[in-house]
């Protein structure tokens, strides 16, 4: 049967690769390709790319790099950062990705999901919900790299996503995000259970117990780890690392 | 050297990359007179069924394909759809496939909350010895991405097999046919030592 | 430029004790035929005691020295590391000795795998914690490709230079007062200057001129950062392994079997900027190999066989064929642009601005700082003596 999925989850911004707490501050964890190429020794079953370049949403998608990527790349790969378009999508398909993460795109204009679902299925589209949490207590999703409000309830938009015909929901607790704190088990929880397609659960991985809660607490279906795999531990020296498949295999199902 | 067949579908980037990563050499081609000469055929494939027999009888490429398969008997490996066409026909579409091996294509059933399509890893069994699955040590895994899989006539020409809600055909042999199910070119180290393997077969 | 794999039929005089040649820069013979970089490792073998128990009582005393001055911080001493042999073992050793090293790595980003789970694997079971300074990646390239441009055979000298002063800001972060450092005169041998010289002004001048972004995130030690360090910040730079009997083929062993390490095959696998150099780019384009620093060193420590050196010194290296692609694609270099930079007559260090005289002149402010293990004293006996006219 399939086993529930670990996915490093990494940042780029101008072509380098960063790693952001809380979506703000970022530190310089190393080059995409080369980065690319250890994962690729380190054998992991999928990685998520995410282009976090400012005005990345202006430029549309950085196709040259995601060629470079995609030519080291020999297991899934989800790229996201500037889809804005069924065409912006089209184009990183025919580069050999496998999935596109939409977010910024998909707030704007819901139908985008739906158009990308249908020529290329919605196992190709990632809905990528970012959550944070306002002074009044109450989590709304943010667009833009976190910088927008859009007033949205995670879980309605989550809702509506799937319903959209988007195939995974990737949800990030911006609050969480590189804090090595866990994930936001409660958040993640209240969206994996309004939706039946998977939630991969990202923003806040510090330990192997917390990638084990996301699923059996959480009721995730998958793990996105960022700050986990590029440092040695909170704190500590840039390091590119994954967790043995043994160590997974006693905290997740 | 494989000749890899572009028929218009398929993302064969990815392919080719493995092949070079494995110092195989390949080349992409859909011209008849290539095909004619090639020592070893690969046939991608990722769409659905009806589209990709339309393409390939439209480039006027079965003919030389089917000499090929069934008369010259090079070796040929279908990947993902490309093994799915090398069955009598598949629940997706209308069309007849190539036929080259005793098998049907059959749709997986949602039932008890089953996802489809079949996406991401999983494990596959070896059912007996084969060349083309030689080397691959260990848990033997692969990345899966479909809604429809294969069940050949004869058990014995089903050599890895994998489960999800049913027992599939991963790969197949019979004679110089073989097929993958999953995505070599995706599947890291067991991707490269299987089209490494196809790429050494004697021919 | 490879000779007659048979050492009797060679056709060049090689030192009758390891095999270095004639060709190897600032080479000399003495009336036994024996060469100056033999000499020098047995006087410095003398020297430090190496293998003796003077060498392992003088490590001793430092050892306290250390630890001493890092009580109440919480490291006491710096440790590059590479994921290599001989730091991987000097982490090991230093926690064996009750010592509490942070590891320090200097990321150029073009690591391979291997390196990296070295690294983790061995940090992890000493338990040792790691700083890393990674440099932006389209600086390295830049550098990298500046240095290709110039034709000098330095291609590496901006990640000699910053790894050297990473560990020098290390250092002086943490209130470190000890630098440790993995090189072995007697497995190594000491490299003759002709080769891999750096300095910060020699990279800042090929940088200035064949460059084309600016040094924002590489740590460049300039002479004045240089002093600073040496006489301000005055980290103590130890070799333990110039005192201890060591062998890199028992340390091999050693960590494999207790930290799961792997070597990564004489091809410089560890980093591939630096397997590219050894395996295209210094054979192609200057003839030169470097296979003779190590191998010579195994025939001085008695661990090869001159005739067997000799022969492997003289096969062709074993090279990747998807690295020159990488490094291709990494630089945006293209195959045409390669081949034409490539086939220019190679370039020399002295051709473009360096410290070098300065470090001549200064002679006797770095004896002063050798002999007080405030600069390598390796730097000293290549830096600050003149060294022989290219050929």
């Amino acid at each position: 049967m399939l086993r529930i999925r670990a996915i490093p989850a990494l940042q780029v911004r101008e072509g380098c690769l960063v790693k952001t707490v809380r979506f703000k501050r970022f530190a310089y964890v190393g080059d995409p390709c080369n980065t690319m190429r250890i994962f690729n020794e380190l054998e992991v079953d999928e990685l998520l790319v995410l282009d976090i370049s400012q005005d990345r949403a202006k430029r549309g998608p950085d196709l040259r790099l995601i060629a470079d990527l995609a030519d080291e790349c020999f297991m899934p790969l989800g790229y996201g950062g500037g889809v804005l378009t069924l065409d912006d999508a089209r184009a990183i398909f025919a580069i050999g990705i496998e999935k596109v993460v939409i977010n910024t795109a998909a707030v704007a204009r819901p139908g985008l999901i739906g158009e990308i679902a249908t020529v290329y299925g919605s196992q190709a589209v990632i809905v990528s919900i970012d959550v944070k949490r306002g002074p009044l207590g109450a989590q709304t999703v943010r667009s833009g790299n976190g910088c927008r409000r859009t007033g949205l309830d995670p879980v309605a938009w989550a809702k509506e996503a799937a319903q959209l015909g988007a195939g995974e929901i990737l949800l990030t607790s911006i609050d969480r995000e590189g804090t090595w704190q866990g994930f936001d088990l409660d958040l993640v929880r209240r969206v994996s259970d309004a939706v039946t397609v998977p939630v991969i659960a990202h923003g806040g991985a510090g330990s192997l117990q917390d990638i084990g809660d996301a699923v059996t607490k959480g009721g995730a279906s998958a793990v996105a780890l960022g700050s986990m795999v590029v440092f040695q531990k909170q704190g500590l020296g840039v390091l590119v690392n994954f967790p043995e498949a043994s160590a997974l295999r006693r905290v997740l199902p | 050297m494989i000749t890899i067949v572009d028929y218009g579908m398929g993302n064969l980037g990815s392919v080719v990359n493995m092949f070079r990563r494995v110092e195989a050499e390949c080349e992409v081609t859909c011209e008849p007179a290539r095909i004619a000469s090639a020592s070893r055929i690969l046939l991608p494939g990722v769409g659905a069924f009806d589209a990709a027999m339309k393409r390939i009888d439209a480039a006027g490429i079965r003919q030389v394909l089917d000499d090929k398969a069934l008369h010259q008997r090079v070796p040929v490996l279908g990947i993902c759809l490309g093994m799915q066409l090398l069955t009598r026909g598949s629940e997706e579409g209308q069309r007849p496939g190539l036929g080259w091996i005793p098998a049907d294509t059959r749709r997986f059933t949602a039932v008890r909350g089953l996802k489809i399509p079949h996406m991401g890893w999983n494990v596959a069994e070896r059912t007996r010895p084969c060349p083309l699955t030689e080397r691959l040590d260990g848990e033997i895994r692969f990345y899966y991405v479909h809604s429809y899989f294969v069940l050949t006539d004869d058990p014995r020409d089903t050599v890895l097999r994998t489960r999800y809600g049913v027992d599939f055909a991963a790969a197949v042999q019979r004679d110089n046919i073989m097929g993958a199910q999953f995505h070599p070119e995706k599947s890291h180290r067991f991707g490269m030592q299987l089209l490494r393997n196809f790429a050494e077969l004697p021919c | 430029m490879r000779l007659n794999p048979d050492i009797s039929r060679a056709g060049v005089r090689i030192c009758i004790r390891c095999i270095y040649d004639e060709r190897v820069p600032s080479i000399s013979f003495d009336a036994e035929g024996v060469c100056n970089y033999c000499r020098q490792v047995e006087r410095l073998t003398a020297q430090y005691g190496t293998g003796a128990p003077e060498g392992e009582a003088h490590l001793a005393q430092i050892i306290e020295g250390i630890r001493a001055q890092g009580l109440g911080r919480r490291y006491d001493c710096v440790i590059g590391v590479s994921g290599g042999t001989d730091s991987s073992f000097l982490v090991h050793w230093a926690v064996e000795q009750g010592l509490r090293p942070l590891a320090v790595h200097y990321d150029n980003t073009w690591n391979t795998a291997i390196a990296t789970q070295n690294i983790r694997k061995v940090l992890a079971g000493a338990g040792v914690e790691l700083h890393t300074h990674v440099v932006h990646n389209k600086e390295v390239d830049d550098i990298f490709r500046s240095f290709f441009l110039a034709g000098v055979a330095e291609i590496e000298a901006a990640t000699d230079l910053g790894y050297a002063y990473t560990l020098r800001r290390a250092a002086a972060k943490y209130g470190i007062s000890a630098i440790l450092e993995g090189h072995s005169f007697v497995a190594e041998g000491i490299t003759p200057l002709g080769r891999n010289y750096f300095d910060g002004k020699y990279i800042q001048s090929i940088h200035q001129r064949f460059g084309t972004r600016p040094l924002r995130t590489y740590p460049l030690m300039t002479f004045s950062r240089f002093l600073k360090s040496a006489i301000v910040d005055r980290p103590k730079f130890i070799r333990p392994l110039w005192y201890l009997h060591y062998s890199k083929e028992e340390a091999q062993d050693f960590l494999r079997r207790r930290y799961g390490w792997q070597y990564y095959g004489g091809h410089h696998l560890e980093n591939r900027m630096t397997a590219f150099y050894h395996g295209f780019y210094m054979p192609q384009k200057f003839g030169g190999d470097l296979r003779n620093n190590t191998l010579a060193a195994r025939v001085r420590n008695g661990s090869m066989d001159r005739a067997s050196a000799w022969a492997e010194y003289n096969s062709p290296p074993t090279v990747e064929r998807q690295l020159l692609d990488y490094f291709l694609k990494r630089l945006g270099i293209s195959a045409t642009e390669f081949d034409r930079v490539m086939k220019e007559p190679p370039r020399h260090w002295s051709d473009y601005p360096t410290y070098k005289r300065r470090f001549e002149r200064l002679r006797p402010l770095f004896a002063v700082l050798a002999k007080a293990d405030l600069v390598p004293m390796s730097f000293y006996l290549k830096y600050c003596f003149p060294a022989n006219a290219p050929e």
